[in-house]
């Protein structure tokens, strides 16, 4: 590097640093104030979580007792548990692949329509854009009893699809998946967008003077070309829907009962309904915990898949 | 011969295809109208014609009550505000924390930025409730500050890291040059640097300032005092009081739609750059 050059450039390069060492340190500075807002907002409370959750801290009490896992065993053991457990992995199943299937299915439309596209892609784009407490009413609505889902049943004469949608045990979670797909799906299109144009056009261009049918050009050209934007796409959205509060929150606060009740909406109920504040931390190292594994073994599987695809 | 058997081939795809896709995008679009028509009806008339809009059925009284029982003005400066004490953090804070770490050589720098990013997929849910105990001790409940801080400490990993890829692929002899003539670091990176990250800023801004704006848990959880409720916390109380049956449906469909008419205007107006900054932060991410 031109490190020795640029001392010369200093008139007071006598002091005791040199000057790598005294630019290392002002880059340091840049970085410093950034990084004491992350550890002391951010990191410094998750280290807290992990602590306290091993005790009966109750977030006032000045003296908190080291309890081991018992608040572990209490929140898992808990008679509605294996429900939300069961809820936030169905709801993942309902939703990660779903939402990869359309999401790219409607790229690779978007991509070969050429310019009419970008409408389709302003189209897809815009719910992210709505808070989604506005989505998470809107959909309420649609799927009431008197809501525009069972009017367009009932006028086509599917009386009998009629149903409380979001009041039922087996309908509910599906409902849920189908708004978040509907909120999310134009932000994981564009992702996968960016990945089918940066697949050379001549791929495309040869593989059609050789006669490949569209499926075999999707399964055996397009995949393994994007499978970048496959893994992220479904690490972010499973990572999302597990931490997702707002939408099920203002949909259905995991009613009825806890049908649809989440790992991260308990999370909230502890701590601020029922205000069991070590119970709340317990699961929230849970959520944290389950988010982590399951990123980490699909980043094992996927990337070990686009190892061999490509 | 060939080739005019493959245009038309193409042709009759792409006809087919925008076919399909009419459809698609008439069926993602009808929740929106279902909100938009009924914003603008009398309560009866939603049950009666949910999808259509008479002339002579038209009215803002929806609109204009859920505008007044909202305190409209009140919540959007609240929202404005935090919105912005939050992005100056995230902008002013994550441009010079990337600027630092892409031109520092030090491998100490490096480890902290491979960290950065691996705490970027991080539950928010696994520091706040110690956080809002903090938050509490500080007297930075039900302050704007407070909450800017949240959001800052929350998302300034995910900002560094785009600063930081962008940077990085600006030719550092940029900086170079500038040491040659005398410029300090943050003179470098006052007058040579933060001009050229106009764009990664609009996608920062983009990318953050949306969820920013449009959250709930933050607000609900850190402003427990009514006067200082954002749009989407006030929304949500709001609606609430009708109850679970949510019985006054035209006052739900004037709500949503001027909490979300600021977000609608912006979103009309810069579609380009909001579709522009997804995916440059995908393409990275």
């Amino acid at each position: 590097m031109s490190d020795t050059s640029t001392i010369r450039n200093y008139k007071g390069s006598r002091r005791k640093w040199s000057a790598t060492t005294r630019r290392r340190f002002s880059c340091f500075l840049f970085v410093l104030p950034a990084l004491l807002v992350i550890l002391v907002f951010f990191l410094f409370p998750m280290l807290r979580s992990l602590q306290y959750s091993l005790t009966d801290w109750d977030g006032i009490g000045k003296e908190a007792k080291w309890v081991g896992l018992e608040n572990f065993i209490w929140v898992v053991t808990e008679s509605s548990f294996r429900q939300v457990f069961i809820n936030t992995f169905y709801l993942i199943i309902l939703y990660v692949p779903v939402l990869n299937v359309i999401a790219l299915l409607l790229a690779i439309a978007v991509y070969n329509v050429g310019k009419v596209g970008n409408v389709y892609k302003s189209i897809l784009f815009f719910p992210n854009v709505l808070s989604m407490t506005v989505v998470a009413f809107i959909w309420k609505i649609i799927y009431s009893y008197n809501g525009i889902l069972n009017q367009l049943f009932r006028a086509f004469g599917l009386e009998s699809l009629a149903q409380d949608w979001l009041g039922q045990a087996g309908t509910v979670l599906p409902a849920m998946s189908v708004s978040i797909i509907w909120f999310a799906i134009g932000y994981y299109l564009l992702i996968y967008l960016a990945g089918l144009y940066n697949v050379p056009v001549e791929i495309y261009e040869s593989a059609e003077v050789e006669g490949v049918n569209p499926v075999q050009k999707l399964f055996r050209i397009t995949i393994p070309l994007i499978a970048p934007s496959i893994t992220i796409n479904i690490i972010l959205s499973t990572i999302g829907i597990i931490t997702l509060f707002d939408l099920p929150f203002v949909l259905t606060r995991g009613g009825p009962g806890y049908m649809s009740e989440t790992i991260a909406l308990r999370v909230y109920s502890y701590a601020f309904v029922t205000l069991q504040t070590s119970y709340a931390l317990a699961m929230a190292v849970i959520l944290g915990i389950f988010a982590i594994t399951i990123t980490l073994i699909q980043l094992r599987f996927l990337r070990r898949r686009e190892d061999v695809l490509l | 011969m060939r080739k005019k058997k493959m245009l038309g081939y193409h042709r009759r795809r792409k006809l087919l295809i925008n076919l399909v896709m009419l459809l698609i995008m008439l069926a993602l679009l009808m929740p929106l109208w279902y909100v938009l028509n009924n914003a603008f009806k009398a309560e009866q008339e939603i049950v009666r014609r949910p999808l259509v809009l008479r002339p002579q059925d038209f009215t803002m009284d929806s609109v204009i009550r859920a505008f007044r029982a909202l305190k409209y003005p009140a919540r959007f400066l609240n929202s404005s505000i935090i919105l912005v004490v939050s992005c100056f953090f995230l902008v002013t804070l994550g441009s010079a924390a990337g600027f630092g770490i892409a031109l520092s050589n030090s491998r100490f720098l490096n480890r902290i930025y491979t960290i950065l990013v691996a705490i970027i997929t991080l539950p928010f849910q696994l520091a706040m409730v110690p956080l809002i105990f903090m938050l509490k001790a500080m007297g930075l409940i039900n302050s704007y500050l407070g909450i800017a801080l949240v959001y800052t400490g929350w998302f300034l990993p995910f900002v560094i890291f785009l600063y930081t890829g962008f940077i990085r692929t600006i030719p550092k002899e940029l900086e170079e040059s500038g040491r040659v003539d005398g410029c300090s670091l943050l003179q470098s990176y006052w007058h040579i640097y933060l001009p050229l990250l106009k764009s990664i800023t609009g996608t920062v801004l983009i990318l953050r300032g949306v969820p920013i704006w449009n959250d709930l848990l933050v607000p609900m959880i850190t402003l427990t005092r009514s006067t200082l409720a954002t749009l989407p916390l006030k929304l949500f109380s709001f609606i609430g009081q009708y109850g679970a049956s949510m019985t006054r449906w035209n006052l739900v469909f004037g709500g949503t739609f001027v909490v979300s008419l600021p977000i609608l205007i912006v979103f009309l107006a810069l579609q380009r750059l909001f579709i522009r900054g997804v995916v440059s932060g995908a393409v990275k991410g």
